[in-house]
């Protein structure tokens, strides 16, 4: 939750919690579809949950984009990139082909990546912040001077 | 001059009519315009009060007992639990520094001990009403001042009993035998366990007795009756104890604390604080009216040494017992100012020995004066704390506030605790938060109230009620009750009188909701849409439908519906039109066409919102 408290105040930016405007995961994709249009990056910020992404954010890709998109022209997805950031409760080390887990954050959120980047939406970078649930002080402040420095905010 | 009673009272009134809106205006406690409209019309400036003002300060001290009895109320045992630590350290040690500096004082300046003890016993005690007027007009209840100050305020109240049980002691002198009678009839050796057995008796009185009565008389549902026996109960136990040879004031105070668990009890608060407020208006106007100003001429340096002699005490005592609970300087400044004043219970205490033959007429005179200016002066004191001390700590004052001070749950009112709003307080209660629930069905009170439910009895469209239920500072309004009519003229009274609520409101229908929306409300709950919406969403699975595509229809059809419903709102507030059962139709009609165009999926414009 600490991280989120960046997007605070950003002037061209606007935060959307997802879980706090569906909380009964209904999506209105007409809206959503709508407001897309107005910008021009998409950024990404979930915990990974079960290797994967929380389920409301699966559902609102799968509900906000469309398959005909990928063969459009004008369609709202238009002239975009995208950040991700993925807080995760492992250690870095377990996320490599040798480690625990047999994988590597980016394979585990290909759904993800793929589903962007067949609407020509490019993933400028992927940040991952391991061992989110026992991070100092220090290291919050750390990682968020990070973010802020990729998303060019301060 | 020889009046009449009704005449007595017109000037009396009118004093307080005239005077107390000009006090209010100067920014000063309105109790200072009663003394003031007292004085002016009292033998030294208009000579408009015959000798009826003394009758009048007797009969009205009657509003002091009411005072207490509402006190009684308000001291939930709970509530008193969470800051006895306050009440009793700071309250305690107040009253007695207090009254042994002081009686030090008197002692050394050669007054007699069971005067100087009295007047210090009388000087101790601040002013209830001033205090929790100008915290209220303030708004720091909730600040460490706000609490302290009442804490110190609650033990005083509490401390005028035994101080009441003690004064006759004091004055060694054969008690009224004809008040007695009772207590004759007792036997020798019971006699001096007076007090523990009229306390008794009213524990019993109080558990067994008053709550199936009002019960009894609530179920007739007549207003008129129930103010009738909140009057009885309170001039009852009163003259009970009397009777008894009590004092009246400690009988109206056990009598309000057992009442204070009962639903009954804000129906009770409301119901007598008018007659409370105007009681205690005109026993004010008669403190005013009886001032002897001769006296303060006689001797203007006595009157005004031991003025500011009792207020410094007062201020020292009160500053070092802050100090002393790590009160922050400023809000301990606040405290030590505002409770430096003599209170309202000195009058009562001061006549009340002086009927004793504790005090002659001429220390009376003199006591009431000092009484009275110190009175006067604490507005004066607390506008030099604002302007000259208080901006000395302004940086601590905001900072530690917003550090230190606990998250206060939110307040919260439910109105209406039938069968929709007890499921609200059901859902609310299960996760720990909790509410204030008024509802008007005795029947109902009482069952939920052997289910261990916290439910007041109180009809919430009465002003009194809701402001007893503690409007003034909750947060959020939640109206439930059945009839659209009361929830809305609820709505309007409140909005007027307690602005900073935010409201929830239950509605029946879609007309209902309009109202509603155009009153400004956002939070409105259509009872005839949810449960209806869920239905037809059954019957679509039933004809074939998946479920979930069911479920996102239904739940598409809400959105939109109460999207709808808000823009319908607006129109029909420019139309003004009333709704005939042919328009209503169309209506429907017109809700109808805009759902088939804009739930076919696979067609989505740019305009669609949802």
């Amino acid at each position: 939750m600490e991280l989120v408290k960046i997007y605070e105040g950003v002037e061209n930016l606007v935060f959307k919690d997802l879980y706090e405007e569906y909380p009964d995961f209904h999506i209105q994709s007409f809206k959503e579809r709508k407001r897309i249009r107005d910008y021009e990056r998409l950024i990404f910020h979930f915990p990974l949950i079960w290797f994967s992404i929380p389920p409301l954010l699966k559902l609102w890709i799968d509900e906000v984009f469309d398959m005909t998109w990928t063969t459009e022209k004008n369609h709202p997805l238009q002239n975009k990139d995208a950040i991700i950031i993925v807080t995760v409760g492992g250690k870095a080390e377990h996320y490599t082909p040798q480690g625990m887990y047999e994988t590597t954050i980016g394979e585990l959120l290909r759904s993800l990546t793929l589903s962007l980047k067949v609407n020509q939406i490019e993933v400028k970078e992927l940040i991952a912040v391991h061992n989110s649930d026992d991070l100092t002080k220090e290291e919050l402040t750390q990682i968020s001077e990070k973010i802020k420095r990729t998303l060019n905010i301060s | 001059m020889e009046n009449s009673l009704a005449m007595t009272a017109l000037i009396f009134l009118g004093a307080a009519i005239i005077m107390v809106p000009l006090v209010r205006k100067l920014g000063l406690s309105s109790v200072i315009g009663f003394i003031l409209g007292g004085i002016i019309i009292g033998p030294f400036v208009l000579k408009l009060t015959g000798s009826g003002s003394e009758d009048i300060m007797n009969t009205t001290e009657f509003g002091v007992i009411m005072l207490l009895f509402l006190i009684g109320l308000e001291v939930e045992p709970k509530k008193f639990w969470g800051i006895r630590k306050k009440i009793f350290g700071m309250g305690l040690s107040q009253m007695l520094f207090t009254v042994t500096i002081l009686f030090l004082i008197f002692y050394i300046a050669k007054w007699r001990p069971d005067q100087a003890l009295v007047a210090a016993l009388c000087f101790a005690l601040s002013s209830t009403a001033i205090v929790l007027q100008t915290l209220k007009e303030k708004n720091i209840f909730r600040t460490e001042a706000g609490e302290s100050s009442f804490s110190i305020l609650l033990f005083q109240d509490i401390s005028v009993i035994p101080i009441l049980a003690l004064l006759p002691v004091l004055a060694s002198r054969p008690k009224d035998k004809e008040q007695m009678i009772l207590l004759q009839y007792l036997p020798d050796w019971l006699q001096p366990f007076s007090i523990i057995l009229g306390v008794l008796l009213l524990i019993f009185l109080g558990r067994y007795i008053f709550v199936p009565f009002l019960r009894y008389v609530s179920r007739s549902g007549m207003n008129e009756l129930l103010t009738a026996s909140s009057l009885f109960l309170v001039i009852g136990v009163s003259e009970l104890m009397n009777a008894a040879g009590l004092s009246p004031a400690l009988g109206a105070f056990i009598a309000g604390v057992m009442l204070a668990t009962s639903e009954f009890r804000h129906e009770l608060e409301s119901q007598i604080e008018p007659f409370k407020g105007l009681l205690l208006a005109v026993f004010f106007v008669s403190v005013g009216a009886t001032i002897n100003f001769f006296v303060i001429l006689e001797d203007p340096m006595f009157i005004f040494t031991t003025t500011i002699v009792v207020l410094v005490v007062k201020f020292g005592v009160l500053f070092g017992v802050g100090k002393f609970f790590k009160l922050k300087t400023d809000q301990n400044f606040m405290v030590a100012f505002a409770l430096s004043q003599i209170g309202e219970f000195a009058f009562v205490l001061i006549n009340y020995s002086t009927n004793l033959y504790l005090l002659d007429p001429k220390l009376n005179a003199q006591l009431l004066a000092i009484t009275a200016i110190t009175m006067c002066i604490t507005p004066i004191l607390l506008l030099i704390n604002d302007k000259l001390i208080e901006p000395r700590w302004p940086k601590t004052h905001h900072q530690n506030n917003e550090i230190t001070e606990p998250i206060k749950q939110q307040k919260i009112i439910i109105v209406g605790f039938g069968h929709f709003g007890s499921t609200v307080g059901r859902l609310l209660r299960v996760n720990g938060v909790k509410a204030t629930v008024l509802d008007n069905d005795p029947e109902r009170v009482n069952i939920l109230r052997s289910n261990g439910f916290k439910v007041y009895f109180g009809d919430a469209s009465k002003p009194g009620i809701l402001r007893s239920a503690g409007a003034e500072t909750a947060d959020l309004l939640i109206l439930c009750l059945d009839s659209p009519e009361k929830n809305k003229f609820i709505l309007e009274y409140a909005r007027e009188k307690f602005p900073q609520l935010q409201f929830f409101v239950r509605s029946k229908n879609r007309l209902d909701a309009y109202d509603f929306i155009n009153n400004g409300v956002d939070n409105i709950y259509r009872e005839t849409l949810g449960t209806a919406v869920n239905m037809a969403v059954d019957i679509l699975k039933a004809t074939g439908m998946r479920a979930y595509a069911a479920r996102r229809l239904g739940q598409r059809f809400m959105l939109i519906d109460k999207a709808v419903t808000r823009k319908l709102a607006k129109e029909e507030k420019s139309d003004k039109v009333t709704f005939t059962m042919k328009a209503y139709l169309e209506r429907e009609a017109e809700l109808l066409a805009q759902d088939s165009h804009s739930f076919d999926e696979s067609q989505w414009s740019e305009n669609e919102e949802f």
